[in-house]
């Protein structure tokens, strides 16, 4: 069952709204609003609740409808004259005579001659459609003076007369189309300029008075969504899921945390109410937002009861993310996966447990995330350093100057020296079974020659066969 | 009402410390004993982190009943009911056995907090830690440490197995939130005053020794300290090391362009 607004209205003997007793100054253009036809292909329903701003697209998405059969019994009647022509094929000046339809003019406007049209296509030939211009150059002897919208209305009016009655080569919709795009609404666009030129005509005054006027609305609709919310949420707290509000079930599994945690209180204790922390409701009963500057007094208290006070978002008021109680250690920063292994070796190696602290204080904790922060970084960097190594060693064979030694002095073996790049990009190692010592002194590729005149430095080195791999990157470039 | 809003912006946590303590049964208790196979006598227990003085348990020095409902131990299933419910401080259990097992350990708030509970984990320890343990700079990776006789570790007395923590609320309720200020913990010591051992920690195997001097552990803001340093000395070796591979890397690419510009004309 589907009521519209205007049945409503007459429900609650309101007047309507087409009607102009609410004032008399916008009366002109609502009527001129309300007299515009129900577009076709749209319900009167759907029609009613979104008004003529209905989207253009329903019109032509309409229904294709059979062609109309003739109307041929209740026409009326059809006015017939006598006139007078000449034949074509004479020379002489034979009148004949014969009956035509008077309405078949189509050039048939009691204000308008069939010259002055003539005149007028004329003109508008002349001067390619450019209104203003043949606005201004229209000068038909005897006529009466015509507006540019009388000079238009005319035009498209015989245009569409013309595109409508000459026989037709393409199909109905293009017809339809042409046709369409020849409308013109002479009191419309006559309004519209109306209009501007008011706009126009109006006083310094008259334009700030009009934006007070704005603004005062704009702030009254923002209080009225205010005073709306505040009670959505007042009956939100005070009856819960029984208000009947929307959002109280959306939010069972909407993102927002905080209500999904009130809500499970609910269910658990339907007596113990959740107030949602609107800021309405932070200012009148909350306490104070602490302040970031504190007394040595206030930093002494906090120090005592372990309160740690950090200033809140000021966007998460409304739409916080409760953090549950938690074991400090639960919370321990941890490194990339992809290169978790790598930092927990270089950690060891240094004394460091990362998943297990002995005293997991907040500042501990901050002292090893950015322990492994600084892992991280120094791990990327030597990943870079074995890519550049690497690119290093293939252009050395472009060139064809294997025989020179490649110079590694930089490389000396110390302490965490962490596998870099060449795990990371999987490739062959002939000698893996070498690497399980102490990554304190494997080196990652390097050149064959230089292996075997630094062996002697570090007896756990391990040659990852740069050779082998220099051939393999060979074949790829 | 206004006692449940959050007070945003806040977080309060307690130090707790969590573990157990076990010693070796004397063949005189083993006899009366129902079960002639166990060895040990432990305690597994949840308390304050700061230690009580002229006290011979490790911590325990505030009452923590004012946030903590109840603590569940859920015991090895072998033990006759093995989920011991402890509702009143303290909160700790007492038991015999012959091995080591993974404890759950769940904390439950007092309603006022409306927190759900919380589950932590403690490895029974019974035997005493390994002298063997790899210390920093060894390589290789220690055998599994045998487990002594049980006169010999009778001889090492009890063993101790402790692990701090703090637990953490964040935007307590107005009225849990005067609750925990009414009840300030005890700060840890800077140093123990009995001049009591420190607990020893995996994660730092260098406080084996310490640990070893015997008697009863306790907790002190120097071990906070000594982590701290520790960390510290890490981050600056790491950060050395940083150096030194970007001026190698900057090396390695200078290097990189050389050879691409001799590769350039060539092609």
């Amino acid at each position: 069952m589907a009521v519209s607004a205007s049945d409503i209205r007459s429900a609650l003997s309101l007047p309507s709204s087409s009607t102009p007793v609410l004032s008399a100054q916008p009366a002109p253009r609502k009527s001129q609003g309300q007299a515009t036809k129900k577009p076709e292909g749209i319900s009167r329903e759907l029609y009613a609740l979104i008004g003529p701003s209905a989207p253009s697209l329903v019109a032509h998405l309409a229904k294709p409808r059979l062609k109309q059969k003739p109307n041929l019994s209740s026409g009326g009647k059809v006015k017939w004259e006598w006139r007078t022509f000449r034949h074509g094929a004479r020379t002489d000046s034979l009148q004949l005579g014969h009956w035509a339809k008077a309405t078949d003019d189509p050039n048939a406007d009691k204000d308008w001659t069939t010259e002055e049209t003539d005149y007028l296509f004329s003109v508008v030939r002349e001067y390619d459609t450019r209104w203003y211009v043949v606005h201004d150059r229209y000068e038909y002897l005897n006529g009466p003076a015509r507006s540019l919208e009388e000079l238009k209305d005319r035009y498209y009016s015989v245009c569409r007369k013309l595109i409508r009655n000459r026989p037709w080569a393409g199909d109905e919709a293009s017809k339809a189309q042409l046709l369409n795009s020849y409308q013109f609404d002479k009191d419309r666009e006559r309004m519209r300029k109306d209009y501007i030129a008011s706009l126009e005509q109006r006083t310094p005054e008259e334009i700030a008075e009009e934006e007070a006027l704005f603004i005062e609305l704009k702030r009254l609709e923002q209080n009225e969504r205010k005073f709306k919310k505040e009670r959505d949420d007042l009956l939100r707290t005070l009856l819960g899921i029984d208000s009947g509000l929307p959002d109280i079930v959306a939010e069972e599994d909407g993102p927002s945390a905080l209500s999904a945690e009130g809500f499970k209180k609910k269910k658990k204790n339907a007596n113990e109410i959740d107030i949602p922390p609107t800021p309405s409701n932070i200012i009148s009963l909350g306490p104070p937002p602490p302040k970031r500057a504190q007394s040595a007094k206030s930093i002494a208290y906090d120090a005592q009861h372990c309160i740690i006070r950090v200033e809140p978002p000021p966007s998460a008021v409304t739409k916080v993310t409760h953090v549950p109680v938690h074991l400090r250690s639960f919370k321990l920063p941890a490194p990339k996966a992809a290169i978790l292994p790598k930092v927990t070796q270089a950690l060891t190696e240094l004394g460091i447990n990362h998943t297990r602290m002995v005293m997991p204080t907040r500042e501990n904790c901050a002292r090893l995330e950015s322990l492994i922060e600084a892992s991280t970084a120094l791990i990327d960097t030597k990943k870079i350093v074995d890519r550049v190594e690497q690119d290093i060693r293939v252009l050395r064979v472009r060139l064809g100057r294997q025989s020179e030694g490649p110079e590694e002095d930089t490389k000396e073996g110390t302490p965490m020296e962490v596998e870099g790049g060449a795990d990371g990009e999987g490739e062959v190692k002939p000698e893996v079974d070498g690497r399980a010592q102490s990554i304190v002194s494997t080196r990652s590729g390097r050149g064959r020659k230089q292996a075997q005149s630094r062996r002697s430095i570090s007896v756990s080195s391990i040659d990852t066969s740069a050779s082998a791999r220099v051939g393999k990157r060979q074949k790829r470039v | 009402m206004a006692d449940r809003v959050r007070v945003r912006g806040v977080t309060i946590h307690r130090p707790i410390i969590y573990g157990n303590t076990a010693t070796v049964l004397t063949p005189a208790e083993r006899e009366t004993s129902h079960y002639p196979d166990h060895t040990h006598r432990w305690t597994v227990a949840v308390r304050s982190a700061t230690s009580a003085p002229d006290s011979d348990v490790v911590g325990g020095a505030d009452d923590l009943a004012y946030f903590v409902k109840r603590v569940t131990f859920k015991l090895h299933d072998t033990y006759p009911n093995p989920t011991r419910n402890i509702d009143k401080p303290p909160f700790e259990v007492s038991e015999t056995g012959w091995g080591e097992f993974e404890i759950q350990i769940r904390i439950t708030f007092v309603a006022e907090s409306g927190e759900k509970a919380i589950t932590l984990y403690h490895h029974l320890k019974l035997h005493p830690w390994s002298v063997t343990f790899p210390l920093p700079n060894a390589t290789s990776v220690p055998a599994e440490p045998e487990i002594p006789s049980p006169e010999n570790a009778a001889k090492l007395g009890p063993v101790h197995s402790w692990q701090y923590d703090e637990i953490v609320f964040a935007d307590p309720f107005q009225n849990f939130l005067a609750l925990l200020t009414a009840h300030p913990p005890t700060p840890l010591p800077k140093t123990s005053l009995s001049k009591k051992p420190i607990p020893f920690h995996m994660s730092n195997p260098a406080s084996l020794e310490a640990s070893l001097k015997g008697g009863v552990p306790e907790f002190t803001s120097a071990m906070e300290k000594e982590e701290a340093d520790r960390l510290e000395e890490a981050k600056g070796k790491i950060i050395k090391e940083q150096e030194r591979w970007r001026s190698i890397l900057i090396e390695k690419e200078k290097e990189l362009e050389r050879l691409q510009k001799l590769l350039a004309p060539k092609e």
